[in-house]
């Protein structure tokens, strides 16, 4: 009889646990098989499978096409727990909070030419609406998670997306104090649901957030969503940024793809994860394939209005490609 | 220009409702998950958390909170504080841990829904934290308790109860499934961050850090102190929720939604919090008793709060006071009785002072919860240790799924309320457990209590213990046994010889 079964034996580690033969890691003591409702795939909750709310987590979750039979051996690569993430955004944040500080002593903003200024209040500061979405969707992933490892990650990235949704509401008011009549802050809800630059994205970011299918919304939202937003939003028209003196948005947009990395970091060990398992591959690459042709659609309307930047839908278009490529994935 | 405050820059980022275009509003936030009162998308752009915080500050505070706590524990743990502990006290933990760490994990998910599916910008983003919260409180209640375990298995619940089928955490599970795991968002703030963070937990944990506190636990009483500050801050989703449903002429069911919820959350309440209270903290280092504590913290404050927000209290009201002086009362004498069934050593721990104190703090404990024990204490001294455990099963009610009882003595209360649904008969502990049931039967009717489970063939063959094995008792660790070993029967041994 092993000591694990031998209950006069004292633990050295949770039970679930003992059978690594070696002493857990934190993330592993902290984070592992931690839901409950995963056990009976026919009742997830103790309230009848019939209830609106059972009946979701069986249709969406359970019985998603993208199928894992032991979804707990997820593990983050990078082992994040909650107080570690914390020190490494706090450091992170310092590091924002320093460059606004420096840029705001410079009188930055002021400097900004008039005609950088439009493509800002026009495909800067609306960004906080996908931005948002995003959030949005990543809390889907937390909500309707098959293994807590998972949820975590997708916990991390929801609370990453509120980071820069709040950074850019502060660069929203900012901007409006240096230039009072430019727009900033009263014209943004406007410019995302009408300006034909936005409306590639607001479409791909609707479709996401009601793909509610698991699998299916991973697959949208980090492999194809958040990807192409990133690309456009962040690398294109931070480029943009530095051709027209905004050194403040290109450090910025450096600083938010450091987050943008680590969504892409798990979603990669979740797809590695993934395609060992027969009939899976074929799953994911039919997603991508559906979702892949809204994502270049949103890119080219997007891009198509940076200024001085004729490359930057080809290149965005690219990047989230070759990275999609690059998990062995129909890009 | 300095750094702008936040105060400045704040409500742009709950500016984020939108008109869809390329999918439907009901698409979008299906009632079912988002707002079953049909209140237009604006209705809820009003909602304004009280407690704001920004994500720079989060971080900021939070990594500083982790520091302070990880920091008094790593300190403590050189320390030989449990390896002298009292037992009591031990239950106290093991009881917590294996009804409260995972249980915040699930609320990670009910978080998440009020995240994504809220029309209120402003949920949307405080439950955002109110997610990372909850990460946090897991996390830390794992990372705890795993130290104890080389000193003592029971502690391996911390991560395995809800694992279980254990009956404790049937019923824990089919209240918190209830309340938060199968509501809409707007439902859900009432039912979890009003009724029971803002109602019950966000106080349990005052009264838990200063009982630990008490006891010398330092590292504990720490830990709950902080994880209350982040409930504090978060259980302030319900309050606007509350707000603008009144607002919109939609009182009445945010009322019922408070009903239920404050009731299903109080039955388990009381077992988490009442019984150690008066039972498992030594008679010394209680610093008040669990009746004084809910007048105190509940009764007054929470009644301030329903009243202030424009809600009226409960309408089992009178029945909830009576509860106070009985439920856990009830509880202590079955729990203990039937201790192989838990994870758990409970003390009984009545011996003559610590009954002069119940009857000082509960007058007419003697005479009636006091005669439970009287029979418990004569076999026990009479060495028939075996007359202590019961031959019958109890009936269980199928709402809170606690076994139905009530005060004993010449002022027998106990009864069963009975309710025939569709051939099948249903007992409930309570009028209000029934009243819950028949708001919406369907929900519920189909759940089976551990007993029902004994009869159905779930539990086969229905044997002592096969059933034991199917509650992961021998087979997550041994089950419970009085936590002093009898020794508060000493007490009496003394007076009966003098």
């Amino acid at each position: 009889m092993a000591d694990i079964d031998d209950l006069s034996k004292p633990l050295k580690t949770f039970s679930h646990l003992a059978k690594l033969k070696r002493r857990p890691s934190e993330y592993e003591i902290v984070s592992t098989n931690l839901i409950w409702s995963t056990e009976d795939p026919k009742r997830p909750w103790a309230m009848s499978p019939t209830v609106p709310l059972s009946k979701w987590y069986i249709q969406y979750r359970n019985e998603s096409p993208l199928k894992h039979p032991d979804w707990n051996a997820f593990r983050d690569p990078e082992q994040i727990v909650y107080r570690t993430y914390n020190m490494m955004q706090d450091g992170q944040e310092a590091y924002v909070d320093g460059l606004l500080n420096d840029h705001n002593r410079t009188e930055h903003d002021k400097g900004l030419s008039a005609s950088w200024l439009k493509t800002l209040v026009r495909l800067y500061t609306p960004g906080r609406y996908p931005i948002h979405a995003l959030q949005m969707g990543s809390a889907y992933l937390v909500q309707l998670a098959h293994a807590s490892t998972v949820e975590n990650c997708a916990m991390f990235q929801a609370a990453d997306q509120l980071r820069w949704l709040q950074r850019l509401a502060y660069r929203t008011k900012e901007l409006s104090k240096f230039h009072p009549n430019a727009g900033f802050g009263t014209t943004e809800r406007k410019a995302w649901e009408d300006d034909p630059a936005w409306q590639g994205f607001r479409e791909l970011i609707e479709k996401t957030l009601i793909a509610y299918d698991w699998g299916e919304h991973f697959v949208a939202l980090n492999l194809i969503t958040k990807p192409a937003f990133d690309e456009a939003f962040l690398r294109q028209l931070g480029a943009a940024a530095r051709n027209h003196g905004d050194t403040l948005f290109g450090l910025l947009s450096d600083a938010q793809l450091i987050d943008s990395e680590r969504s892409r970091r798990w979603s990669k060990a979740l797809i590695d994860f993934l395609v060992k398992v027969p009939g899976n591959q074929a799953v994911l690459d039919g997603w991508v394939k559906k979702w892949a042709p809204l994502a270049d659609k949103a890119i080219e309307a997007y891009c198509s209005a940076l200024p001085d930047s004729p490359d930057a839908a080809s290149s965005a278009k690219a990047a989230a490609r070759d990275w999609r490529k690059s998990l062995g994935l129909a890009a | 220009m300095a750094l702008l405050d936040r105060s400045e820059w704040y409500d742009v980022a709950r500016a984020t409702n939108w008109t869809p275009r390329y999918v439907t509003e009901t698409d979008l936030f299906p009632p079912d998950l988002s707002d079953p009162f049909g209140l237009p998308m604006t209705a809820w752009e009003a909602f304004d958390e009280p407690y704001k915080v920004s994500y720079r500050e989060y971080v900021k505070v939070q990594r500083e909170k982790d520091s302070n706590a990880y920091s008094v524990k790593a300190a403590l743990s050189r320390s030989k504080y449990y390896d002298s502990a009292d037992e009591g006290y031990l239950s106290l933990l093991k009881l917590h841990y294996g009804a409260v760490s995972l249980t915040e994990y699930q609320a990670c998910q009910a978080q998440g829904r009020m995240s994504r599916f809220s029309k209120a910008p402003g949920m949307r983003n405080t439950a955002t934290f109110g997610m990372m919260d909850e990460m946090r409180h897991t996390q830390l209640q794992l990372f705890f308790p795993h130290e104890l375990l080389a000193r003592d298995r029971q502690f391996d619940w911390a991560h395995e109860a809800a694992h279980t089928k254990n009956w404790a955490v049937l019923g824990g599970r089919h209240t918190m499934d209830d309340i938060m795991m199968t509501r809409d968002a707007i439902t859900t703030s009432i039912m979890l961050s009003f009724a029971f963070e803002t109602g019950l937990t966000n106080l349990q944990m005052v009264g838990l850090a200063s009982d630990s506190e008490a006891m010398g636990d330092f590292t504990f009483s720490n830990m709950i102190t902080s994880i209350q500050s982040d409930e504090a801050r978060h259980a302030q989703l319900g309050t606007p929720s509350i707000e603008i449903l009144i607002k919109n002429g939609k009182k009445a069911e945010a009322q019922k939604a408070l009903d239920i919820s404050f009731w299903r959350v109080w039955r388990l309440f009381a077992i988490l919090t009442g019984i150690p209270m008066d039972y498992y903290i030594p008679l010394k280092n209680r610093h008040m008793s669990f009746k004084e504590f809910m007048h105190e913290w509940v009764i007054k404050q929470f009644a301030r709060q329903l009243s202030d927000i424009g809600l009226e209290k409960p309408w089992y009201w009178d029945l909830f006071l009576d509860d106070i002086e009985n439920h856990h009362h009830c509880q202590q004498g079955g729990i203990w009785s039937w201790r192989p069934t838990v994870w758990w050593n409970p003390p009984g721990a009545v011996g003559p002072k610590e009954r002069a104190w119940l009857e000082q703090k509960y007058p007419g404990w003697n005479d009636s919860y006091g005669r439970y024990w009287d029979v418990i204490t004569g076999n026990l001294l009479d060495g028939h240790e075996e007359k202590t455990h019961p031959n019958c099963i109890p009936v269980i009610c199928n709402m809170c799924q606690i076994p139905v009882s009530n005060r004993p003595g010449p002022k027998w209360k106990a009864r069963v309320y009975q309710l025939d649904y569709q051939g099948k008969r249903f007992n409930f502990c309570t009028p209000v457990c029934k009243w819950i049931f028949e708001q919406e039967p369907e929900r519920y009717k189909d759940f089976e209590t551990i007993v029902d489970r004994m009869f159905s063939g779930v539990i086969d063959p229905p044997t002592l213990p096969q059933v034991l094995i199917y509650m992961g008792i021998g087979v997550v660790s041994n089950g419970g046994r009085d936590g002093y070993d009898y020794s508060w029967v000493d007490g009496h041994r003394k007076q009966a010889a003098e």
